[in-house]
């Protein structure tokens, strides 16, 4: 049980996080407002949670890009207007996921260097937090008297820091897949 | 509808819940709160599930080791496995020579490769790039041969055991402080990144120096220290490999390709003699001497060429 659920959070820290900012960039593009964008996203990792396996899907960001096209073409189903630009972009969408994906392999490896660089750009007690838990292994307690702040204070600062680099991650993930995507929408909207 | 929880309440509370159970562990009190919280709401699973990902992200960016080392291992150690660790130790006690040896460790690094490893008595070691540290814990001392390279410090406080770094004649003691040190030919680098330490040499006459937070010093086998480094900045600077970087404030071209070099089997080579001395700035992954050579084909304006396992930086002048 846990070791599945183990794998299946490796499984969307290498295959699935790295997308998740192409994906997010195409929801803008498609005028889909901010917190709702925020409301799916959190909604297609939850769509994740109940997978059984994950190894035998082939393309993990054509999978996801699948899941959160789903969701919001149910939500669009139950909305009363449809606006064009949506409609148009969530067809550009199905071309693009159909795609192989050459940068997958190192998509995983960029966001690995890309972590390492955030840390590092944390706020000083933020970071040191961090260096503190992640690679010492120290307690939270021992974090408190070492920094001189109180143990909610630390919790509070993981959850900070954890905040801001999820946002960081999520907002300039895959480039390389974001402009892909661009194109594959100007050919759709020209044809 | 109005009152429905934000995604952002959301994502701090599940980043909260992470810290938690990595705090606790997952025993059974926090286990049904969790799967409580869970319920409440179809997007939580979906922000638990990321934060969780982001949190092993954190891991290996942290413990950017290497396979090998997996089976001392470099993942964050609770305080609960550390005394079972001691306690192993402990168990595994020898008598050497009439003196009591809790444990012997070696620890080894390939080229490009960072290692970190918990000690049993709270301590934690970062290893940098092909070096290899031997850690043998005694009743009184603890001490750690660096027989290779350089690794960084974090020690634990014990004022019944000070912490003791052999590196060749170069001694290096702290109580409870965070310093490293880099094997030179006839000397070590040592840089104190908190509390205090002494250096001293074995053999010499000369009694121990102290070097404090912020400052680093060249000590060679005569036990003469000379300071090395001005700034508390620079000190953590020169300690960016720990996090696979390393960061040029004004740095020669030459020093700058002889710190890649250390970290690549592709060698950067300066073919122009010209340029060896331009100063540099900037942080830069220490695996990346392609993005390194571009960034210095780009600012000094020379050509940058791939040959075999080399880099070339610039075009030999004709003479």
């Amino acid at each position: 049980m846990t070791s599945d659920r183990e794998h299946i959070v490796k499984w969307v820290a290498n295959e699935v996080m790295p997308h998740e900012a192409g994906v997010r960039a195409w929801l803008r593009r498609a005028r889909v407002p901010a917190d709702e964008i925020d409301d799916l996203m959190q909604e297609a990792y939850a769509k994740l949670v109940g997978l059984q396996r994950v190894d035998q899907i082939e393309s993990p960001d054509g999978y996801f890009f699948q899941v959160v096209r789903n969701l919001l073409t149910d939500k669009l189903r139950r909305a009363k207007v449809v606006r064009i630009e949506t409609a148009t972009e969530i067809d550009a969408l199905s071309v693009c996921s159909d795609e192989p994906s050459p940068e997958q392999a190192t998509a995983a490896r960029r966001e690995l260097s890309r972590v390492q660089a955030l840390i590092q750009a944390l706020p000083e007690r933020c970071r040191r937090v961090f260096e503190l838990r992640k690679v010492l292994g120290v307690p939270q307690r021992e974090i408190a008297r070492r920094l001189g702040i109180s143990e909610s204070a630390v919790e509070n600062e993981a959850v900070k820091g954890m905040r801001l680099i999820m946002r960081a991650l999520q907002e300039e993930g895959a480039e390389v897949r974001g402009d892909r995507m661009r194109k594959t929408n100007d050919r759709s909207r020209n044809g | 509808m109005t009152d429905r929880e934000t995604a952002e309440d959301i994502e701090a509370e599940a980043a909260r819940w992470v810290w938690r159970l990595d705090r606790d562990g997952r025993v059974p009190e926090l286990e049904v709160q969790l799967e409580a919280w869970l319920a409440g709401d179809a997007r939580r699973r979906g922000a638990f599930l990321k934060a969780e990902s982001v949190w092993t992200l954190l891991d290996r960016a942290g413990a950017a080791a290497s396979p090998s080392s997996s089976a001392k291992s470099a993942r964050p150690v609770s305080r609960r496995v550390l005394l079972a660790g001691a306690g192993g130790a402990i168990a595994a006690a020898l008598v050497a020579g009439g003196v009591l040896i809790l444990r012997e460790d070696r620890f080894s690094t390939g080229i490009g490769e960072v290692r970190r490893v918990p000690l049993e008595d709270g301590s934690a070691v970062a290893i940098n790039t092909a070096s290899a540290v031997e850690v043998a814990f005694q009743r009184t001392q603890r001490t750690v041969r660096l027989r290779d390279g350089e690794a960084w410090f974090q020690v634990a406080k014990d004022v019944r055991r000070p912490f003791v770094v052999e590196a060749g004649a170069v001694r290096v003691r702290a109580v409870g402080t965070a310093f490293s040190v880099r094997r030179r030919a006839n000397g070590a680098d040592v840089l104190v990144t908190e509390g205090v330490v002494e250096v001293w040499a074995e053999g010499a006459s000369r009694a121990p120096s102290r070097l404090r937070a912020g400052q680093g010093a060249f000590v060679d086998a005569s036990a003469v220290v000379r300071p090395a480094v001005a700034a508390p900045e620079a000190v953590d600077r020169k300690l960016e490999w720990r996090y696979g970087k390393i960061d040029l404030a004004g740095e020669t071209l030459s020093e700058a390709v002889a710190d890649f070099n250390r970290y690549n089997e592709r060698k950067l080579v300066i073919a122009d003699p010209g340029i060896a001395d331009e100063r540099l700035y900037g942080a830069f992954n220490t695996g990346g001497p392609d993005a390194f050579a571009a960034a210095v084909g780009a600012s000094l304006g020379v050509e940058v060429e791939v040959r075999g396992g080399e880099i070339i930086l610039g075009r030999r002048r004709a003479s």
